[in-house]
């Protein structure tokens, strides 16, 4: 358990570092997908399956897959990008990151005491349990992200479909 | 309804794998070296010389060397030497007649031309060698074929030529002079 | 000693070979991995091997040729001389590719084509991995080949490749909607994502229990979702959008080899070629694998208990062999769809996954809900069935319809007539 808990972890963190240092965007992406993949491992060996293959399904399968779709439609498709993106205030961002780890995190690590005794009695990451739990307690919650995913939808759709039209009233 | 075109395609491809398996006409492949070759009546790739005397096939061939075939061959594939005798009159016979059918098209234009039926298409086909250069000549040897042959392989058209032969010796006479009139 | 069950035989000897083990738990463990993750190994890339000689076969009829006849009796060697003359091949890599995705996208298309066969329930109680999200967990492994796909068109630096790459992701994203869509379906009226759950529920256990061979036989076939009318509509959509997803015939356009040379397969020799050949057919075999536990009834088909046997639950034809014969089945649908259809255009494939199939799986959706709801006599669905069949229908023509273009003039054709 140990053991494979710190390889999935290590390739975890080590991809992550390598997806935001690597200067070639595909090869960025790649590792990213790696790190997902490593999440998902990390997911399995918590017991919650679905939350693994959900992570694979959508983050290797759809956004992954989508960031290297946008990067194919841009001018670099080789993904050898020759200029150099400086990076000014990395120290701002280092101290973003910690914050947002500080405020959000750390109050939960120090709630919890450790180390852990093992919890699968009382979570119970099953598929209906899940569903359940976004039917009732969360209902609003998933309304209202199933709201924004549809209007992100049709603001995609009249997006494709304004040029073609503007050139039929051109014609016309 | 939608699709329907769909399952008809399906239906006749399903036809076709099925009636492979019965009908002869469906599976036309013949396995060439094992099952016989599949050269039809129409064949027709490289020319040969024709001869009437099965026995005597110098004697009795029937080419003049007149060289008109030489002559039209568009690509230059015949060569011709007429035969002299030994007072060195033309024998009117050809002494090396060589066609390189490495050249040749197939074009059967001196079987057009041939004024005496002497000339005629081939239909084999089985001619690949180990030598490019000399086994792709064909020489006078090898060309000579009987008229037997002939009536073998193009029945129709040898049975036309002789009927045309036959036609022309009855009246002799005012042969000579009807290609230039 | 439990008596013979032939259903069950080869589990009944793997748990009898893995109880000499049971003092060493660890070793245990392995055996029972590798017992279960080496036959999948053994036998999938054999169907392979069989299935390149049916096609070979299959697609030589329909075209009225022979077909390979000159190794072994009918050309029945001839996947082994393929596989030779793979191997021996040299393995270029182009100078400028990028190598180490190049040699890993054969890897990352076949790792996940293996391990999705592993949800699939090959018999009671022969599933190398019981895990209770097994379709969802199918379809996400099943979406990193579009990401090998990916990797391999990309990194042969090649514009072909390239090109069949992108053509690929765009392709297999679009289809993977109505693909799970059309699963999704048969996901809401089983309730669960077992796939040994799914195909229990399209068992008629009343009937298969009973102590009439025929009621046996029939129980077996007559609750396969197929014969219901979002069955019937899914399995077909499901069919059709699992054609795109493994890229095969007429939805084969990343390999266009009359467009794009062989898409993302272009710069592969030797034996990567060989990989991805064989991931793809793997993979073909799982989707059908799939298709047949979530619309044919798994491995169940016309069967009946062994006349030795009281076990209510016993066979006597063992439930793989019909798990195989379906997947062959469709396999060969496959084939034969290859030897009929021409290849798609791009904007028509896209125009059919999403405003043909994708309508008509949403669709489907509400109508396995009424389906469910529909007031029952004796439990036949006499209400469900046939105004689910209509509906269906009638959706499936209204969206054709509206699906079609406006009407070109007719062609005027001047030399040919
Ligand atoms: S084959 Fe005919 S045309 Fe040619 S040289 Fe002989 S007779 Fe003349
Ligand atoms: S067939 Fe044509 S190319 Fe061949 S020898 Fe006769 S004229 Fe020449």
């Amino acid at each position: 358990m140990i053991i494979t808990f710190s390889i999935l972890s290590a390739i975890a963190v080590i991809s992550a570092l390598l997806a935001v240092r690597l200067r070639n965007l595909v090869h960025a992406t790649l590792t990213l997908m790696a790190f997902f993949v490593a999440l998902a491992g990390l997911f399995i060996l918590l017991m919650a399956e679905f939350l693994a293959a959900v992570q694979i399904l959508v983050y290797v399968g759809a956004v992954g897959i989508l960031i290297l779709f946008a990067i194919m439609l841009t001018q670099q498709v080789t993904g050898n990008v020759k200029e150099h993106i400086e990076a000014h205030g990395a120290l701002w961002g280092l101290a973003g990151a910690t914050a947002v780890l500080l405020t959000l995190l750390l109050p939960a690590i120090l709630k919890t005491a450790l180390p852990l005794q093992p919890v699968v009695e009382t979570i119970d990451p099953s598929v209906r349990a899940l569903g359940l739990n976004l039917m009732a307690p969360y209902t609003i919650a998933l309304q209202v992200i199933a709201l924004l995913l549809t209007a992100a939808l049709l603001g995609a759709v009249v997006i494709a479909i304004s040029p073609e039209k503007s050139e039929e009233e051109k014609k016309s | 309804m939608l699709g329907i075109g769909i399952l008809k395609g399906m239906v006749v491809t399903a036809k076709n794998f099925f009636g492979s398996f019965v009908n002869k006409r469906l599976l036309p492949t013949i396995q060439y070296p094992e099952a016989g070759n599949s050269v039809t009546l129409f064949s027709r790739n490289i020319p040969f010389l024709v001869y009437d005397n099965d026995e005597d096939p110098l004697g009795t061939m029937r080419c003049v060397a007149c060289k008109i075939c030489e002559k039209e061959c568009p690509p230059q594939c015949i060569y011709i030497v007429m035969e002299k005798d030994a007072n060195g009159k033309p024998a009117k016979r050809p002494k090396v007649f060589d066609i390189d059918i490495s050249v040749c098209m197939g074009c059967q234009i001196c079987v057009e031309v041939c004024p005496f039926e002497s000339i005629k298409m081939d239909s084999t086909f089985e001619l690949s060698t180990p030598d490019r250069f000399e086994g792709l000549l064909l020489k006078r040897e090898h060309l000579l074929k009987s008229n037997t042959y002939f009536h073998k392989i193009h029945p129709d058209e040898a049975q036309e030529v002789d009927d045309r032969l036959a036609a022309k010796q009855k009246k002799p006479a005012p042969t000579p002079s009807t290609p230039a009139a | 000693m439990t008596p013979i069950n032939p259903d069950q035989l080869i589990v009944q000897l793997t748990q009898w070979a893995l109880s000499f083990l049971d003092s060493y738990p660890l070793v245990a463990v392995l055996v029972a991995i590798l017992l279960s993750t080496v036959p999948l190994i053994a036998v999938f890339p054999g169907c392979f091997a069989i299935t390149t000689w049916l096609e070979r076969k299959g697609l030589a009829r329909i075209q009225n040729r022979i077909g390979p006849n000159r190794t072994g009796p009918l050309g029945i060697l001839q996947p082994a001389a393929d596989g030779i003359k793979m191997l021996l091949k040299e393995d270029i890599v182009p100078k400028t590719s990028d190598r180490l995705a190049h040699f890993l996208a054969p890897v990352v298309l076949m790792v996940p084509a293996f391990t999705i066969l592993s949800v699939l329930p090959f018999n009671r109680n022969m599933i190398p991995a019981a895990v209770d999200t097994g379709v969802i967990l199918f379809f996400a492994l099943g979406s990193v080949s579009t990401l090998a796909v990916f990797m391999a068109g990309w990194s042969s630096r090649n514009k072909y490749s390239l090109l069949g790459g992108m053509r690929a992701i765009a392709q297999m994203v679009s289809y993977e909607l109505p693909l799970v869509l059309s699963g999704v379906t048969v996901i809401m009226m089983t309730g669960s994502l077992d796939t040994t759950k799914i195909v229990a529920q399209q068992q008629l256990s009343e009937w298969i229990q009973s102590s009439n061979a025929g009621l046996q036989c029939l129980g077996q076939i007559i609750g396969w979702n197929v014969f219901t009318p979002w069955g019937f509509a899914g399995f077909l959509i499901f069919f059709v959008a699992s054609l795109a997803e493994i890229n095969r015939c007429p939805f084969d356009l990343p390999e266009a080899d009359s467009e794009i040379v062989a898409g993302h397969l272009t710069e592969y020799s030797g034996f990567k070629y060989a990989l991805f050949f064989m991931s793809e057919y793997v993979s073909a075999f799982a989707i059908n694998g799939l298709s047949t536990t979530l619309f044919l009834g798994g491995w169940s088909g016309p069967n009946i208990r062994p006349p030795w046997s009281d076990d209510p639950n016993a066979l006597l034809i063992p439930g793989f062999v019909w798990f195989f014969a379906k997947m062959f089945a469709l396999m060969l649908v496959m084939i034969w769809i290859r030897g009929t259809l021409p290849r798609l255009r791009v904007d028509h494939l896209m125009g059919f996954a999403w405003k043909f199939l994708l309508p008509l799986a949403i669709m489907n959706i509400f109508v396995g809900g009424f389906y469910y709801y529909a007031p029952r006599w004796h439990g036949i669905p006499v209400v469900g069935w046939p105004i689910g069949f209509l509906v269906m229908y009638l959706s499936y023509e209204c969206i054709g319809r509206l699906n079609r273009g406006p009407k070109t003039a007719q062609r005027v054709y001047h030399y040919a007539s």
